[in-house]
């Protein structure tokens, strides 16, 4: 087992930060699990189980430590100090946080059966762990940046609807809008799944959450996903007005 | 300098306007934490570690906040890790750090990549 002591040099050897992976390639070990429920710690691609512990690098295993500095300092006065410890210690609750939601949100999706961890179900795990405060700005999020990427590709389809007022045949989530004009049948034979990417550019006119929803075999609907949905209830053109920042709970 | 609130940041930031601009976090890292969370996670969406950068600027936020009181508490101008510690132990939602926070109080000289785990046996 690889034990990084003090470890200062490597732990700020501040990874740049593009958008994408600036990794040693996943070759490399992949880290065990931080999450305290799970024993096993492998992964898929890490079948090391008790001899052969890999060598995971620091700065793989968690958000770069700039990115999360830059964060805290948004909540603190500007005189304020932090220690190195403290930001180390931010940055691993960080990537316990993560782990602890994945984990939740990947049992979720397989006890329904479906293969792709969503963001609803990200959301769900919130709200089902303590962090229901966070529900209506991620959903305020998800929305803006799904209705962002369908901009590019067409408007006529926008509605104003409220989505609770959607019928089961609709479904859910934000993308309620675009999708109401879309025949369902059709949409399976365009979408794939995203093995490990992230990539947005799904099929032009499609909402990228209709690519989970259909992939779920269309089992999802709105009553299913009324954890998230139910919550959420910004509209577009008042989304910004109807919300005040101040407001979400601490 | 002005302060973005929190969604006029969303847009400043581009992490909306752009088709997958820049965010806070970085995604490829979000993702990596996600497969490696050891549940056996096959297949990630594309929007979950979006979803997360912005879950993880809200749980930093958080965390920094009531790290922060304790400090202010003690009269002090600079969070130490035993100030998230406490901010860690006086939250409920928090419990699940709770042993990442005191391991690492306990073994401040060792650092492990690996999260807690690997910590156990020690």
């Amino acid at each position: 087992m690889e034990r990084m002591g003090g470890g200062l040099p490597r732990r700020h050897a501040n990874s740049p930060n593009p958008a994408n992976s600036n990794n040693s390639g996943d070759g490399h070990a992949v880290g065990n699990t931080s999450n305290p429920a799970n024993a096993t710690g492998s992964t898929g691609n890490n079948t090391a189980q008790s001899t052969h512990r890999p060598v995971v690098r620091v700065q793989d295993q968690h958000m770069p430590i700039a990115n999360v500095v830059r964060i805290m300092r948004r909540v603190l006065p500007p005189h304020a100090k932090i220690t190195e410890a403290a930001k180390e210690t931010v940055q691993e609750c960080v990537s316990e946080y993560i782990a602890f939601i994945t984990a939740e949100a990947n049992q979720r999706s397989q006890r329904e059966q479906r293969k792709t961890v969503s963001a609803e179900d990200i959301i769900w795990a919130m709200s089902k762990l303590g962090f229901e405060n966070y529900v209506d700005p991620l959903n305020v999020f998800l929305h803006r940046y799904r209705e962002s990427e369908n901009s590019d590709r067409s408007q006529f389809m926008k509605r104003e609807h409220p989505l609770m007022d959607y019928g089961p045949a609709v479904p859910s989530g934000p993308a309620g809008p675009q999708v109401a004009m879309m025949p369902p049948p059709l949409l399976p034979h365009f979408v794939p799944e995203f093995p490990l990417g992230f990539e947005q550019r799904g099929p032009p006119m499609l909402d990228p959450s209709m690519i989970e929803i259909f992939l779920d075999g269309g089992s999802s609907t709105g009553a299913a996903e009324g954890g998230s949905s139910s919550s959420f209830g910004a509209q577009d053109k008042n989304w910004l007005g109807g919300f005040d920042p101040s407001a979400q709970s601490k | 300098m002005r302060q973005p609130g929190r969604y006029s940041r969303l847009m400043m930031c581009g992490g909306i306007m752009g088709r997958s601009g820049p965010h806070s976090l970085p995604l490829a890292r979000i993702k990596k934490i996600m497969k490696n969370s050891g549940e056996d996670v096959k297949m990630i969406s594309g929007e979950a570690p979006i979803v997360f950068s912005k879950a993880c600027e809200l749980f930093i936020e958080e965390l920094t906040r009531r790290s922060w009181m304790t400090t202010q508490q003690g009269k002090r101008r600079t969070l130490h890790k035993e100030d998230i510690e406490s901010a860690v132990v006086g939250t409920d939602i928090f419990d699940f750090l709770v042993s990442l926070v005191s391991d690492s109080c306990k073994s401040e000289d060792i650092i492990t990549p690996v999260g807690i785990e690997t910590l156990d046996e020690s």
